[in-house]
């Protein structure tokens, strides 16, 4: 396989090198925090993790732990770069990222330490695309400093029924309410538009609620702009628990099953608007 | 000067369709040529189109059930017609199940190519349906500048890899960039290239190989890939919006796709079918 | 007003609500007596739609009798509500609809599959009745027709396409794309469509007087998303050309009726039209003879024709000689596009007088006149060709500050 013999030469000047027999199971995770085009990497022993920012008030990551790849090599005990997500996402589907059953685009990802281009090899049908990807310097993602000690609610729901909610969402609310409480409402999701309100009920015993656990009546605004980029992850997600903490602040975590049934997680964290004070 | 011709088989109708459909993603408006045997489809290279030029032949009896066409004058037995590509593929996309399809010469309020179907229903009478193409006589003093273009002297000539997959790299790569270097060689490898401040990237294909020009008209002996390096790249960096158009156009399920490259100057893209063939000719750029 | 859908009639109520989302901008909503009545208006007063729903159409319908209420909100608002149209079916069990007239809210409440409750509170305007005045009955022509057969016509047309000529016989229906003919260039390069259906495709044929009418065919468009999704038939009411023709699909707890105004034919192109009136006739007398394009399919000798070729003329003039004079069809679609007759203004339990107008015949289309009865409301509208007037009171109201009402 052409693959294997155009890196074996350089494998040991690898600081990392991560393959997997389907592209999709890194591509499509990435796509699910795709709303800036930097994406800070960091490889650790066990595992990648991409974390994209905007602004000081959104932050998603997504993990995908060294299990998930056929191999996982790296050298030190954390490797950190930063490249530009769309041209990554767009070198990993160079194939089209084909969704039929027996066609997958197998990867093998590469990179040498600072200063060196992500190098990745790429294999379909016996076509080979290699790419070079410029890196930078990664950035120090802000630390949300969101704690499950300081949880005090929390709903973990399929994400199915919230799929519905986002899609139907008033994009001309400029934000979304989201009030969680041991009583009614329970579950409720609001926009204010041009045109009047509206709000999504969620009832605490829904087949459709697999855990409900709040301790205090708790109504905060995030920014419809920020929360919209989550819908990605939403669609590809099976599960999702929304968290808030003390301070407000929104915490999505959603379960994603890949193409071969493994599970990876992608997070959200999403700072209340500052305009309305806490209830 | 008169034409007037039949489709009744839906197979014929549905590949006609398909091949004007592309041509249409192709060009906006072209010249369609009438002949006793083939219709043609021309755009000539010109710099308003960004020098792509293009010609399909289509034999008539592969596709018409009658065929009566009366040229210009016995000795210039041709109709030369500019047409707009997209209001024919049109006009035959809602014909699609139809029971006949006429296509004629009309003059209606200007000369048109009408198309006229006889639909299914469950009436008595027929449903009909006419589309009046409007369409510009091409006068003969100008014909000359639509004659079938002549095979360049390649310098490599090459098998295309399944159009799919080359459609689904030169989509990503028209993300990433605008300009797109082909290359390839008389050892059956072309590669795909792009490079740009963030990325560069390049798709290898393999084992693709050489198609046997022999005598062949246009690479005659001392042509200039005889006695080539078999290894040696010949390449064009090309315009990867008129690429991307010509593989997200094509409709025809060629069963044949080839490249001919001349080195630094011109990339022409042929597809074969057993009924219509199909060349592009993509201007090289600096 | 309160009231509860439930099950397909859900679906029936969001559809009827995208399909009038087809005319205008705002939603009309009439709770009456005899129903709940859902209009609306197009900006040129060009196509009105009402549907009223039954009281039987609800699982509950009660509204305040004795005091009529009446208001209007964005139509893209009340949408919004039911945006996943193709879930719904699935989804929502049950739609309560509720008007508080004291809050100014209308409240949609959908109760969903495992227990979701969407609940979405629009705020309205108070508004006048809107009402388009048409006497299906007393048309000279009426037609019924089951909705596939005019979804496989229209899809002949591009969506581009602004009007639709049709054209009627004892036997025969055309529809023809209608183009403009402003610049004579532009016009010889659209392409012209003709489709033929014969009167036993319909359900029900009856003509008095075989004329053209030409009108709009989005509106056309939406009614027949509606029609279709309900398999209900259309039945078509029209007169002569400048005269509306009205659309129709009613069923026990229905009823649809789209207002749309048709262009005016000129007075000089009356000729031409009864001249095309004789040669329908003609060949009615003689089916192998058939002058009018729509056969042609039959006889192709007729229209091949020979073009003089030594005129060297470049290509994109015209190279094909002389314009030979056009036949009678495409005369027609030479008229002026200038809507010249409308329907009468009518208000309805009000006193407003309403100022009777004379049919207009000048091009253009006389803006002063325009101005003159429709004030700022047209402001906007100015281009518009053609319209059907509504009472008043409407154009009144419509004159009011947009809707940007605030949440409550």
């Amino acid at each position: 396989m052409p693959l294997s013999t155009q890196s074996q030469a350089d494998e040991g000047q690898y600081t990392l090198v991560a393959s997997l027999d389907n592209a999709r199971n890194l591509s499509n995770i990435l796509k699910a925090i795709t709303f800036k085009d930097h994406a800070i990497f960091s490889a650790t022993p066990n595992g990648l993790k991409v974390t994209v920012e905007d602004n000081k008030t959104l932050q998603a990551n997504a993990f995908i732990q060294a299990e998930i790849f056929q191999e996982f090599t790296i050298r030190e005990d954390s490797v950190g770069f930063q490249v530009n997500l769309t041209v990554l996402l767009d070198c990993l589907t160079i194939f089209g990222g084909s969704t039929v059953p027996g066609v997958t685009t197998s990867l093998r990802m590469c990179y040498m330490g600072y200063g060196y281009p992500l190098t990745l090899f790429l294999e379909e049908g016996g076509v080979v695309t290699v790419c070079k990807i410029n890196t930078q310097e990664p950035e120090e993602p802000i630390d949300f400093d969101f704690c499950s000690t300081n949880v005090t609610n929390k709903v973990i729901l399929q994400s199915e029924s919230l799929k519905e909610a986002f899609s139907e969402l008033d994009m001309t609310s400029e934000v979304l309410q989201i009030t969680m409480s041991p009583s009614q409402p329970y579950f409720r999701l609001s926009t204010f538009g041009n045109s009047g309100n509206a709000h999504y009920d969620y009832p605490k015993d829904s087949d459709m609620v697999e855990l409900f656990q709040c301790t205090k009546t708790q109504t905060s605004r995030y920014k419809m702009s920020l929360l919209k980029p989550s819908t990605k992850a939403l669609a590809l997600s099976c599960k999702v628990s929304v968290r808030t903490d003390s301070r407000g602040f929104l915490s999505l975590q959603y379960l994603v099953r890949n193409d071969d049934g493994q599970i990876c997680f992608v997070e959200y964290y999403c700072c209340p608007d500052e305009e309305v004070q806490e209830e | 000067m008169k034409f007037r011709a039949k489709i009744i088989d839906i197979g014929c109708l549905n590949h006609l369709t398909r091949v004007v459909t592309t041509i249409s993603k192709l060009t906006k408006t072209c010249v369609l040529r009438l002949t006793a045997d083939n219709l043609f489809f021309v755009l000539s290279g010109k710099v308003a189109n960004g020098g792509v030029s293009m010609w399909c032949e289509l034999s008539q009896v592969n596709f018409f059930d009658e065929y009566q066409m009366e040229g210009v004058s016995s000795e210039a037995n041709e109709i030369c017609l500019e047409v707009t590509a997209e209001n024919l593929s049109r006009a035959l996309k809602t014909v699609q199940n139809s029971k006949v399809v006429k296509v004629k010469l009309t003059k209606k309020h200007c000369p048109c190519l009408t198309v006229a179907a006889e639909l299914p229903t469950l009436s008595s009478v027929s449903r009909v349906v006419t589309h009046d193409v409007p369409v510009d006589v091409i006068p003969r003093r100008l014909w000359h500048e639509f004659k079938e273009p002549s095979m360049p002297d390649f310098d490599v000539s090459i098998y295309l890899p399944p159009l799919k997959t080359m459609k689904n790299v030169v989509d990503r790569m028209k993300n990433l960039s605008n300009f797109l270097v082909i290359e390839a060689n008389l050892n059956g490898e072309m590669n795909l290239k792009i490079e740009t401040d963030l990325v560069s990237v390049t798709t290898h294909f393999r084992d693709l190989g050489n198609p046997p020009w022999g005598k062949d008209p246009g690479s005659q002996d001392g042509g200039r890939s005889q006695g080539r390096d078999p290894d040696s790249m010949a390449h064009a960096r090309v315009d990867i919006r008129k690429l991307q158009q010509f593989l997200t156009g094509q409709q025809v399920n060629p069963s044949k796709a080839m490249c001919n490259i001349v080195h630094k100057r011109i990339v022409h893209l042929i597809l074969l079918h057993e009924d219509a063939s199909l060349q592009y000719f993509i201007p090289a750029v600096a | 007003m309160d009231c509860v859908v439930t099950g397909g009639n859900v679906k029936v109520l969001a559809k009827a609500i995208h399909s009038l989302s087809r005319i205008g901008d705002e939603l009309y909503l009439e709770p009456q007596e005899d129903g709940l009545a859902l209009r609306s208006v197009n900006s040129s007063r060009s196509a009105y739609a009402c549907f009223l729903f039954a009281p039987l159409f609800f699982s509950r319908y009660s509204t305040p009798s004795g005091h009529a209420f009446r208001c209007k909100m964005a139509i893209k608002s009340v949408q919004a509500v039911f945006r996943s149209l193709a879930s719904l079916e699935k989804t929502v069990e049950k739609c309560h609809i509720e008007l508080d007239g004291q809050k100014n809210r209308l409240t949609f409440a959908l109760h969903c599959k495992y227990g979701l409750l969407k609940t979405h509170n629009l705020s309205f305007q108070d508004s006048e009745s809107l009402q388009a005045v048409f006497d299906k009955d007393s048309c000279a022509n009426t037609l019924r027709v089951q909705p596939r057969v005019l979804v496989d016509t229209v899809v002949h047309f591009p969506l581009s396409l602004e009007e639709v000529t049709v054209s009627l016989s004892d036997e025969r229906v055309w529809f023809r794309n209608h183009v403009e003919d402003e610049a004579g260039n532009s016009q010889s390069k659209a392409m012209l469509t003709e489709m033929c259906l014969a009167s036993d495709e319909f359900d029900h044929f009856a003509v008095q007087a075989q004329n053209s009418i030409t009108f709009c065919l989005k509106e056309l468009r939406g009614l027949l998303v509606f029609a279709e999704s309900t398999g209900l038939p259309i039945s078509m009411y029209f007169d002569e050309p400048g005269s509306p023709v009205v659309l129709s699909v009613t069923d026990s707890v229905l009823e649809v009726n789209f207002v749309l105004a048709t262009l005016s034919d000129d007075p000089s192109l009356r000729k031409n039209n009864t001249k095309r009136n004789k040669a329908y006739q003609g060949k009615k007398q003689n089916q192998a003879a058939s002058p009018p394009p729509p056969d042609d399919f039959l006889n192709d000798d007729m229209d091949s024709y020979l073009i003089a070729m030594d005129t060297s003329i470049a290509p994109g003039t015209s190279a094909a000689g002389p314009p030979s004079p056009p036949s009678a069809n495409h005369t027609y679609s030479h008229q002026p596009a200038v809507a010249c007759h409308r329907t009468r203004p009518h208000s309805e339990d009000e006193e407003e007088e309403e100022e009777q107008e004379t049919d207009d015949t000048e091009r253009p289309p006389n803006k002063k006149f325009r101005s003159l009865f429709f004030g700022s409301v047209f402001a906007t509208a100015s281009q518009m060709t053609n319209q059907t007037v509504t009472s008043q009171e409407v154009l009144a109201s419509d004159s009011e500050d947009d809707t940007q009402t605030e949440s409550p």
